[in-house]
């Protein structure tokens, strides 16, 4: 019997990929906050950006399943290490402190050494001078039909119904995986460690106190936005709702995530000759509907067609929107400062013990 | 119970849940930033710290908005930024002094006293001073550090008399062949002007890695109407959210720009009142001789500055102004004209606009395809488009690490000329830019401690200026300073490292080799040293010499064996033996600490207190704040070097030296060295000393009135009002305003001011003896000498996105975002012709040179193109050959240039310095 809840309201992120410049800040930013360097999470992102086309992470996580099909979840299977790669340490003191000078040099001394979180980086696909690539900021979306939680046999996973966030009760999880194989982002990690599963919080500690998630907060491509699907007022609202240019990843995964992408634009190709089409499309209009569904193409025409009103001289509110004039219109609601938290005060929410 | 009612139970014990939360909390905040050189740097994080330890940083995202309906700069940081806690608690961390038990470079130490090692080192600092003076000791310059290292420790060598190299030079960011057209290389807007451009250029730059804070303002400004076009070999990260992408063919981008300027004339799309007014064009050379007609031609006892016009509206030779003020002139760009010389003889003369239409003639776009790859269509289009809207050219500092850089940078200079973009908001080419913490740079000055003393030199110093300008209103404040030698910037007391290379490091050699430098070279490149010594051009520069070589090395913040150009061997084989004492002061252990006879540990950037390098491209002054003790027994750079200057000032007393003489005939103290240094002790904690800078900034006019240290912990930043008095500083040429983006050269536009060029204009005609005879007198594309020998592949390279020059690079937590190791980015049908798979290691190798690394495999990057991007630490290649192996370190001999207008050493401006992209290098499998 499936557990769905649906939420009342839903937080929304917004990655406008014409915006993402690849930089991982995001996914640094999560990784120093959340998963760190305690036991087991080592080798966890649970932000992480990819070059587009490419293998990913964990590799060829597109083909391991998951997600719904036929009314049902479909069977999943779980990434190997190897596949998620990465989790590295380095023989430092060898090199530094051991006295064999240049006979040795750093290099990694555990972990999975034959792929990482963005081993493909700037990669891509095409022909040079017809290359592309562009960059896949990927987290948890928070689905509103979560396949990790009907897959929990431990009903360990849970949707908040103040925002929507997906969240492990890690007190529950026995470290079944079955969510990691439900997954069809396959963005759930399994702590070797602790024997559990885990994944992206939403900061929602950070979130219970007004302050955006720091993939959002720190993102200095300002390509990141959140905020309440149902506030008509919020960034993402506008992106995903009034304008629709902001679309689901692999939307036949049938979970229906709540992480939304404007898709790319890309400079027009070139003929054999050199000179350039500029009717071409140099990031193959299929390959996009592979990713985002067939809505991509009235999201970039959209797109397009404001971006041409704009160089005429008009305005556009969608543009607007993803200009940004004030930054911290990206974060809906979530605007608050952290360094003006104190948390020795009683009415901050979980105050400091 | 069901397992949801369950669930709903334990939610509500929540005990996991407040691991999560108990995990984000801190005890205190404190501001922060990367005083490292990331340019333009300045990003004001918070850094959060619990348990007396810091436990993460982020953004802190309150700038607010300069210019109403352009974006805010928020939130300013990276990758790199939101994991500098962690390079806290490396394994690469230094925190205890320490000395070498083994050879150089074999990695044993012995942990020491500070006391021990101060003492040891201020030692070897007195037995070189007395072998041949202070200057022995050599502090190379860097960028690196923030103002704790490039200011504060700067100033303990400056004042001491110690050689401290042009930091520039050092790290190869000078701009040739900008200076050469403007005498200065400041053209740099604030990053938030970028909005204002119809029409971005990205040109051999990749600004969506190796300026990470700023690019927001480029899809911006697309967002906001504006076309973005990406120039460049390989298809990059840059190339990704451009309009267009234009392949160039590797080192041709000269010719690229030529055949625009082509299109432009051909089409009549120059700006001729521009043209006329801002730049050298409308002067008249003289046929017979290729030289400007001067004033001292045609009078006698004239000037050689003085130069000529042809003025259509009274259809005579006039001179022109000595600044951009034309008045009722009108200088002729076309035609053909008698003048009589003094001697009667009556000689030809052509605007120089002539002779460029003349150049060009070889640049047809048909021509000129043929030469950097580009359709002659995509050429034509391009320049119309630069014609008709408002263009910013985002270049980096890949052209002048290239040979004929300086050719590329004039031909994208003329670019913009001939079409009118710059001194207008969003039009422009991006330079380089530093100054305006005046009151940091001036302390070497300073003979007594407080605002009253500053008041009375700076209100001096101004009366000087004010005189100085009303005897002659042609002249500029930034000449002015210019001319005074500047006292208030980085580049005060710098010496050219030129002839250190060349005597000490063997250098000689690499620039005597015929196939490293250009073929069309009328004579040996030692021929041009001899002769611009023999001239005089170098005079007072020329140490250290073959026999008086450096014997102490410091190094702080930088990472020479890294760095240098021709790979660690040129300086480990010449250099190292010859140097008694090599310190290394860092947070980290280096390549270069790794090869040093004393290691001692520096405070990392949250625990000191220190800003950033000061630039025009934020235009703020930002605090980085000491947010908890420093580890173990490291200091701050200032501390340290105290504790050195201290022990040096007690070991000097010792000795019985107490007064040395400076090369410059200055005469030091060293039994009060110390306290000469710290003005009795007044600013000898860190505190103090910042205080004291930033009051003296307020007072010099380029921060707000009653700005203290104090106040910037309240906010973390404050704006500048001023650019000061550095030359570097004044190349921006225009007033700060607080409601405005920075938009340089509006002095030059709106006020007519001149530039500090020979000709007082922007100068495209160079007819300085040796351009003429390179044939460089206007700007041309000529190909690269093949540097490392005659090999298929061309390596380029910029900066790695995962780190700062290279101290990221052994981070676990950056590591992690790459692959772990140093790659090469080779394209996917050249690997494919050598079997070469993506992931595996291949040899790159050349006449110089072999590293082994590993293949990445992209359709991204041009066949016959590899992509090195550098800041690998040396240590993580097998035999720790990296990236410089492979370079030749070559210099173009025509910076050797001088004797002329603004063409004669400058610091930070003019002067040779090593090239090292368009490295020729062959691949094979590693097996």
């Amino acid at each position: 019997m499936p557990t769905m809840t649906t939420s009342k309201r839903q937080l929304g992120w917004v990655f406008d990929l014409n915006k993402c410049i690849g930089c991982q800040t995001c996914s640094v930013a999560c990784k120093v906050l959340w998963p760190g360097e305690d036991p087991g999470t080592e080798p966890m992102w649970w932000m992480t950006v990819n070059t587009q086309p490419g293998r990913g992470t964990p590799r060829d996580w597109e083909t391991m399943g998951g997600g719904y099909a036929d009314g049902g979840l479909r069977p999943g299977r779980l990434p190997t290490e190897e596949e998620i790669g990465g989790g590295w340490d380095f023989n430092y003191e060898e090199v530094l402190a051991g006295g064999r000078g240049q006979s040795t040099y750093l290099r990694k001394s555990s972990g999975q050494p034959g792929w990482g979180m963005n081993w493909d980086e700037d990669e891509g696909g095409g022909e040079y001078p017809n290359s592309y690539f562009f960059y896949l900021p990927r987290l948890c979306a928070h689905c509103t039909r979560p396949a990790c939680a009907e897959a929990c046999p431990h009903d360990a996973i849970f949707k908040r119904d103040e925002d929507g966030l997906v969240l492990i009760d890690e007190e529950r999880c026995r470290g079944d995986r079955s969510c990691i194989k439900a997954c069809p982002y396959k963005k759930i990690y399994f702590n070797p460690v602790r024997r559990v599963s885990q994944k992206c919080i939403g900061c929602f500690p950070r979130i219970e106190n007004g302050v955006a998630p720091a993939c959002v907060r720190q993102c200095p491509g300002r390509a990141a936005f959140i905020g309440f699907l149902e506030d008509e007022g919020s960034a993402v609202s506008k992106l995903v709702r009034r304008w629709q240019v902001a679309l689901p990843l692999h939307p036949e995964f049938g979970v229906q995530p709540n992480v939304y992408y404007v898709p790319p634009l890309a400079p027009a190709p070139l003929r054999a000759d050199g000179s350039r089409d500029e009717r071409g499309e140099r990031i193959p209009p299929a390959y996009l509907e592979s990713l985002f569904g067939p809505a991509v193409h009235t999201a970039l025409a959209t797109l397009k067609g404001e971006l041409e009103k704009r160089r005429g001289g008009a305005s556009s509110d969608l543009l607007d929107t993803l200009i940004l004039y004030h930054w911290q219109d990206a974060l809906g609601h979530l605007r608050r400062d952290p360094a003006a938290i104190d948390w020795t005060s009683e009415t901050t929410k979980g105050h400091r013990r | 119970m069901s397992h949801a009612q369950d669930a709903a139970m334990d939610r509500m014990r929540g005990s996991w849940e407040d691991t999560y939360r108990d995990k984000w909390k801190w005890d205190t905040v404190a501001w922060g930033s990367h005083c490292v050189d990331c340019y333009p740097s300045n990003c004001p994080y918070r850094v959060f710290v619990r348990d007396g330890r810091i436990v993460r940083e982020e953004p802190a995202a309150t700038f607010t908005t300069v210019e109403p309906g352009v974006p805010d700069m928020n939130p300013t940081g990276c990758q790199k930024g939101a994991a500098w806690s962690r390079m806290l608690n490396g394994k690469d961390r230094v925190t205890y002094p320490m000395r070498r038990a083994g050879e150089r470079g074999e990695g044993r130490w012995t942990r020491v006293t500070w006391d021990e090692a101060t003492t040891e080192i201020a030692d070897a600092m007195l037995d070189a001073i007395e072998e041949s003076g202070p200057r022995t000791i050599l502090r190379p310059g860097t960028t690196e550090g923030g103002g704790q290292a490039m200011a504060l420790t700067n100033n303990v060598f400056l004042r001491l008399g110690a050689t401290v190299s042009d930091l520039l030079a050092e790290v190869g960011d000078m701009e040739p062949g900008m200076y050469i057209t403007f005498g200065r290389i400041g053209m740099c807007s604030s990053h938030d002007d970028w909005f204002h451009s119809e029409l971005v250029l990205i040109w051999a730059n990749n600004p969506a890695q190796s300026n990470i804070t700023t690019v927001h303002y480029l899809t911006e400004a697309r967002y906001n109407g504006a076309e973005i076009v990406t120039i460049a070999p390989d298809y990059s990260p840059s190339a990704v959210h451009a309009d267009q992408f234009v392949p160039v063919r590797v080192g041709s981008d000269a010719a690229l720009a030529l055949a625009m300027c082509r299109v432009l004339i051909d089409e009549g799309l120059v700006d001729e009142p521009f043209v006329r007014e801002q730049t050298d064009l409308g002067l008249l050379v003289r046929t017979d001789t290729g030289r400007f007609l001067r004033q001292s031609d045609v009078r006698d006892g004239g000037s050689d500055e003085v130069f000529h016009l042809f003025d259509t509206r009274s259809q005579r030779i006039a001179e022109a102004p000595r600044t951009l003020e034309l008045g009722g002139l009108e200088p002729a760009l076309d035609g053909a004209y008698g003048a009589t010389l003094k001697d009667g003889t009556e000689v030809q003369v052509v605007p120089a606009f002539v002779l460029l239409r003349r150049r060009l003639e070889a640049y047809a776009p048909e021509d000129a395809s043929g030469v950097c790859g580009v359709h002659p269509e995509t050429i034509r289009q391009l320049a119309r488009k630069v014609a008709n809207k408002r263009t910013r050219i985002i270049t980096g500092w890949t052209m002048c690490k290239s040979y004929h850089g300086d050719l590329m940078e004039r031909a994208m200079c003329l670019v913009i000329a001939l079409t009118g973009n710059w001194g207008k908001k969003g039009a422009g080419i991006r330079g380089i830019s530093g100054g305006m913490f005046d009151g940091a740079y001036s302390l070497p000055q300073k003979l007594r401690v407080g605002q009253q003393v500053t008041e009375e030199t700076f209100r001096a110093e101004e009366e000087r200026i004010r005189a100085a300008l009303a005897a002659d209103p042609t002249l500029t404040r930034e000449m002015l300073m210019i001319g005074a030698g500047s006292k208030s910037g980085m580049e005060s007391g710098a010496t050219p490292p030129f002839f250190f290379w060349y005597n000490q490091c063997g250098y000689r050699d690499v620039y005597n080799k015929p196939s490293n430098n250009d073929p069309g070279m009328k004579r040996r490149f030692d021929d041009y040293v001899n002769e611009a010594l023999a001239k005089g051009w170098w005079k007072g520069l020329e140490h250290p010499t073959v026999e008086e070589p450096h014997r102490v090395l410091f190094n702080i913040g930088n990472n020479p064996l890294r760095m240098q150009r021709g790979g660690q061997r040129m300086l480990l084989e010449h250099l190292w033996p010859t140097l008694n004492m090599i310190v290394t002061l860092d947070f980290r252990l280096s390549t270069t600490a790794l090869y040093s006879d004393y290691v001692l540990p520096v405070a990392q950037h949250y625990e000191k207190t220190n800003f950033p390098y000061t630039v025009h491209d934020s235009m703020y002054l930002t605090l980085s704040d000491r947010a908890v003790e420093p580890q173990g027994e490291a200091l701050s750079d200032y501390q340290a070097m105290l504790l050195i200057a201290r022990k040096l000032s007690e070991r000097a007393v010792a000795r019985g030296l107490l007064e040395v003489k400076g090369a410059d005939g200055r005469s030091i103290r060293l039994d009060t060295f110390y306290d000469d240094l710290t003005l009795n002790g007044a600013l000898a904690s860190d505190d103090a000393v910042w205080d004291e800078a930033i009051r003296d900034s307020a007072v010099m006019g380029t921060l707000p009135p009653g700005t203290t240290l104090a106040t910037l912990r309240e906010k973390g930043w404050v704006r500048f009002t001023g650019l000061g008095a550095a030359p570097l500083s004044l190349a921006g040429a225009s007033d700060v305003r607080p409601d405005e983006t920075f938009t340089p050269f509006r002095w030059q536009t709106e006020k007519k001011e001149p530039f500090p060029t020979l000709t007082r204009r922007a100068q495209f005609y160079i007819d300085h003896e040796w351009f003429l005879e390179a044939g460089e007198e206007l700007p041309v594309h000529k190909e690269a000498p093949a540097m490392g020998g005659d090999h298929p592949f061309v390596v380029t390279s910029g900066h790695l996105r995962s780190s700062v020059n290279g101290m990221h690079s052994t981070d676990r937590t950056m590591l992690a975002t790459t692959r772990g190791k140093p790659v090469a980015h080779i394209n996917d049908r050249d690997a494919a012709a050598r079997g070469i798979e993506n992931g595996q290691d291949i040899r790159l190798f050349n006449d110089d040179g072999t590293i082994v690394i590993q293949a990445r495999v992209t359709p991204a990057v041009r066949p016959g193109q590899v992509v090195l991007y550098t800041g690998f630490e040396s240590y993580l290649h097998p035999g720790w050959k990296d990236l410089p192996h492979l370079e030749t370190g070559m210099v173009k001999w025509l910076t050797l240039a001088g004797g002329y207008g603004h063409l004669r050493y400058r610091p930070l401006l003019w002067q040779p310095v090593p090239v090292d992209r368009g490295v020729r290098v062959d691949i094979q499998r590693a097996t």
